[in-house]
C-alpha cells in the first residue's frame, strides 16, 4: 500500500467513526500548539496573565486524550481493524500521547514565564529561547499538517528537521554555560531558562515520533529507531 | 473433568519462505491450477505451497474459489461432472491428478471436514472408527486404542468416553464437530481439509474448535477455509487471499492482516467496497 487507503468501508457508521476520531486528534494537535505559542508569548512578552490562562487549559488537552484515547478502544472492542484502519488507531494512539507530553511541556513553559522578570542579559537568552520556540512551533505545526493529510513526504521532511533542532539546541546551551561562569549569581535563573530551551528540545523528538507514526500509518513501514541514512532504503 | 492447560502455545513466529521451501517443508504444492466448471473458469493460474505442520487459510468473498481449490486438494471435485481441471498439485512430489492415483487412498492421507456436523447414524465409537472398518481392521483392541486417541485428539474423550456407545445424533453441534474431526484424524492422514468447519457452531464450540486446530497442526498439516477473517487471523500461520477464482496474496498471517501488500487484500479485510 503506497497511500492511505481512502476507499469507504462497507459499513459507513465504521467511516464516521474513523472521521471522528481524526478530527478530535486535529482539535487536540491544534489546541496543543495553541498551549505552547502561547507560553513562548508568555515568556517573550513577561504576560502572567497569558502563562496562567496555558497552565489553566492543559485540562483541555487532558481532557481530550482520555476522550480520544477511549474512543480508540472502543473501536477496537466493536470494528476489531485490520491493516491499515489499525494502523492509524495505534498511530491515533501513540501521537495523542506524544501530543498530551507537548501539553505538559507548554504548562511548564508558562510556569518559567510567571517567575517574573528578567534582567537585559538574561533577555538574549529569551531570545534565543524565542527562536528555537517557533522553530518547534513550526515543526509542530508541520507535521499535524501531514497527519490530517496523511502526507509521507511531509512526515519525513518534519522528521529531518529534529537535526537541526539538536544542533540549535547545543548552541544555546554553549551560550548559557558561558553565561554562567561569567555570572554566578544568574545560576538559578538561568537554569530555569535552560530546563525551557531543554524541554523545547523534547518537544522536536516528539514532533519526529508523531512523523514517524504518520509513515507507520501510511506506509506500515516502522522506521523508529533506524539510522537516518538507512529510512529510504527502509521505504523503498 | 476438564484438561486444564498450563502452557501456553504460540503461532510459529519464524517466517517461512513460501516461495522457497524445500522438500521437507512442503506438505502440498499447487502449480498452475486452472479449474473450469463447464465453460466457466473458477480457478486461474493459483500457484502455491502448503507448508507441513501448520495451519493455511484461505480467505475471500463467496464464489472466489476457495471452497473449490480446498476440494481440489483431495479431488473432491472429482465428483462434480462439468469439472475440468489442469494443473498439479503435488503430494510428495507426486501429482494427486495422475491417472494411477488411488483416489481412496488420496482420500484417507488427505481427510476433510465440512461446514455441518455430518456424523453417521451410529454410535459415538462407531463413528470414529468407520474408516478404519473399510480399511478391514478389526482387533477390537486396535479399534479401542484408536478410538480412545482420536477422541482424545479432538478434545471430545472427556465428554463422551461414557457414552461411546449411544447414536451420535445426541450430541450438540460442537460435539458433533469434533467427532467428525475424530473420525477423520482415526485413520492417521497427513492432511486434513476444514471447509468453514464452524460457520454453523455457536461462538465457544467455536473457540473449542479453533483451540482444537491449533492442537491438530503438532501432528497434521491443517488447511482451513473460512468466511470468518477474525479466525483467519486467530488460527492460522499463513493467509492466503483469493478473488474473483485467482490468489491475490498468500503470505503469513502476522504480515498479511497487518501490512497486506495488495489494495484488493486491504480492501476486504478492513471491510471496503473493491
Amino acid at each position: 500500500m503506497e497511500t492511505m487507503n481512502t476507499t469507504k468501508h462497507i459499513s459507513g457508521q465504521f467511516d464516521t467513526e474513523l472521521e471522528n476520531i481524526r478530527n478530535q486528534v486535529l482539535t487536540m494537535g491544534g489546541l496543543v500548539e495553541k498551549q505552547l505559542r502561547d507560553a513562548l508569548k508568555a515568556i517573550e512578552e513577561n504576560d502572567i496573565d497569558l502563562a496562567k490562562e496555558v497552565r489553566k487549559k492543559d485540562k483541555q488537552v487532558n481532557q481530550l486524550d482520555l476522550d480520544i484515547d477511549q474512543k480508540c478502544i472502543q473501536i477496537i472492542a466493536k470494528r476489531q481493524p485490520a491493516a491499515s484502519d489499525l494502523r492509524l488507531m495505534v498511530a491515533i494512539n501513540k501521537s495523542t500521547a506524544d501530543l498530551e507530553r507537548i501539553g505538559d511541556t507548554a504548562k511548564k513553559i508558562a510556569k518559567v514565564a510567571m517567575e517574573g522578570e528578567y534582567d537585559k542579559k538574561q533577555l538574549q537568552l529569551i531570545a534565543s529561547l524565542d527562536s528555537m520556540g517557533r522553530h518547534v512551533s513550526d515543526m509542530l505545526n508541520e507535521v499535524l499538517d501531514a497527519f490530517a493529510r496523511m502526507d509521507v513526504d511531509a512526515a519525513l521532511k518534519v522528521h529531518k528537521e529534529d537535526k537541526k533542532v539538536d544542533r540549535e539546541y547545543e548552541g544555546i546551551l554553549r551560550e548559557m554555560v558561558t553565561y554562567m561562569m561569567e555570572d554566578s549569581r544568574a545560576i538559578p535563573k538561568v537554569l530555569e531558562v535552560m530546563w525551557a530551551v531543554r524541554s523545547l528540545e523534547r518537544i522536536g523528538d516528539r514532533c519526529q515520533n508523531i512523523a514517524e507514526y504518520i509513515v507507520y500509518c501510511v506506509k506500515g513501514k516502522d522506521i523508529r529507531h533506524a539510522p537516518s541514512a538507512e529510512i529510504d532504503d527502509l521505504l523503498k | 473433568m476438564i484438561d486444564v492447560k498450563t502452557t501456553l502455545k504460540e503461532g510459529s513466529s519464524a517466517k517461512l519462505d513460501l516461495e522457497n521451501m524445500t522438500p521437507e517443508q512442503k506438505a502440498l504444492e499447487i502449480r498452475n491450477l486452472d479449474l473450469y466448471y463447464g465453460d466457466k473458469q473458477a480457478l486461474h493460474n493459483v500457484s502455491m505451497n502448503i507448508p507441513k505442520n501448520q495451519v493455511t487459510a484461505f480467505i475471500g468473498p463467496s464464489g472466489c474459489g476457495k471452497s473449490t481449490l480446498l476440494r481440489c486438494l483431495n479431488r473432491m471435485n472429482d465428483l462434480v461432472d462439468i469439472c475440468r481441471i489442469e494443473g498439479e498439485i503435488l503430494l510428495h512430489g507426486q501429482n494427486i491428478y495422475d491417472r494411477n492415483v488411488d483416489v481412496a487412498a488420496l482420500r484417507s492421507n488427505v481427510g476433510m471436514v465440512f461446514q455441518r456436523p455430518n456424523p453417521f447414524p451410529k454410535t459415538i465409537y462407531e463413528n470414529v472408527v468407520y474408516g478404519l472398518r473399510l480399511k478391514g481392521v478389526n482387533d477390537r483392541r486396535e479399534l479401542d486404542e484408536a478410538v480412545e486417541r482420536s477422541l482424545r485428539g479432538a478434545a471430545l474423550w472427556d465428554e463422551v468416553k461414557d457414552r461411546l456407545h449411544d447414536n451420535a445424533f445426541g450430541l450438540s453441534g460442537g460435539q458433533q464437530q469434533r467427532l467428525v474431526i475424530a473420525r477423520a484424524i482415526a485413520i492417521s492422514p497427513e492432511v486434513l481439509l476444514l471447509d468453514e468447519p464452524t460457520s454453523a457452531l455457536d461462538p465457544i464450540s467455536t473457540l473449542t474448535i479453533e483451540e482444537l486446530i491449533n492442537d491438530l497442526k503438532e501432528q497434521f498439516t491443517v488447511v482451513i477455509v473460512t468466511h470468518n477473517m477474525q479466525q483467519a487471523a486467530r488460527v492460522s500461520d499463513q493467509t492466503a487471499f483469493m478473488y474473483m477464482g485467482e490468489l491475490i496474496e498468500y503470505a503469513d498471517t502476522n504480515t498479511l492482516f497487518t501490512t497486506p501488500a495488495k489494495k484488493k487484500t486491504e480492501d476486504y479485510i478492513t471491510g471496503r467496497y473493491g
